[in-house]
């Protein structure tokens, strides 16, 4: 192996090291660096809608499980405030 | 979550409101927090609609949650339309057009500007817990 190579092994090495460290601080723990990685960032999209917009409509399931209903049938009469969320 | 119950409530004759039930963020398979635990909130991520939508109806009766409700299908198709993993918050306005669009959750997850931009629309609510404390009478002003 050459010296560069070496050297550039070595210092994505330690790259890689400070950002784990770094990420397991602002997470919390090693673990929780490692469930952000794994499970949250991929995840995580700023998208691409833009106020003004149209609004995507979808069909959404209702508490019962069974029926059905589209975000545009909420929409019209006022403004329609979604709140995106789970429990956990 | 207790501040979207508040603007909900100081709001609700102005603007609807609908909650959209997406993926869990922290279910015990996959990034589960110590929070979670000492909360008591845990799940796993559900296979199918019918375990979502009881996590749902669970997190509704726990909390008395007052929004309506809507859940996220097994596609994912809401949480995809408006990138809204693991939580998000949106106005629609009456055109059909997005008015308001808060930012990536959990980090810009920001009710505070929702209440500004609904306040900016329908004015401030006064809340008593705002008042500043009553002036101690035993002390000179």
């Amino acid at each position: 192996m050459t010296l560069f190579w070496k050297w550039t092994i070595g210092v994505a090495l330690a790259l890689f090291l400070v950002a784990f460290i770094g990420l397991s601080l602002m997470a919390g723990s090693p673990k929780d660096a490692y469930g952000m990685v794994r499970y949250a960032l991929p995840h995580m999209h700023r998208g691409k809608l833009k106020v003004g917009d149209d609004a995507p409509d979808v069909r959404l399931v209702a508490l019962n499980g069974s029926d059905h209903f589209h975000i545009r049938e909420r929409t019209g009469a006022k403004p329609l405030v979604l709140v995106f969320g789970s429990f956990t | 979550m207790g501040d979207i119950a508040k603007i909900y409530d100081d709001y609700k004759d102005h603007a609807d409101f609908l909650t959209v039930y997406v993926r869990e963020a922290h279910p015990t398979d996959e990034w589960q927090m110590k929070s979670n635990v000492k909360d008591d909130v845990c799940y796993a991520q559900p296979k199918n609609l019918k375990q979502r939508v009881d996590i749902a109806n669970d997190f509704i009766s726990r909390f008395k949650y007052p929004l309506p409700f809507g859940v996220d299908d097994m596609g994912n198709a809401a949480e995809n339309a408006y990138s809204a993993w693991p939580e998000r918050l949106y106005v629609i306005d009456e055109h059909g057009h997005i008015a308001y669009r808060g930012g990536m959750g959990p980090f810009n997850y920001n009710p505070k500007e929702l209440r500004g931009w609904l306040s900016a629309r329908y004015g401030e609510v006064k809340h008593d817990d705002a008042k500043p404390a009553a002036r101690d009478p035993a002390k000179p002003l």
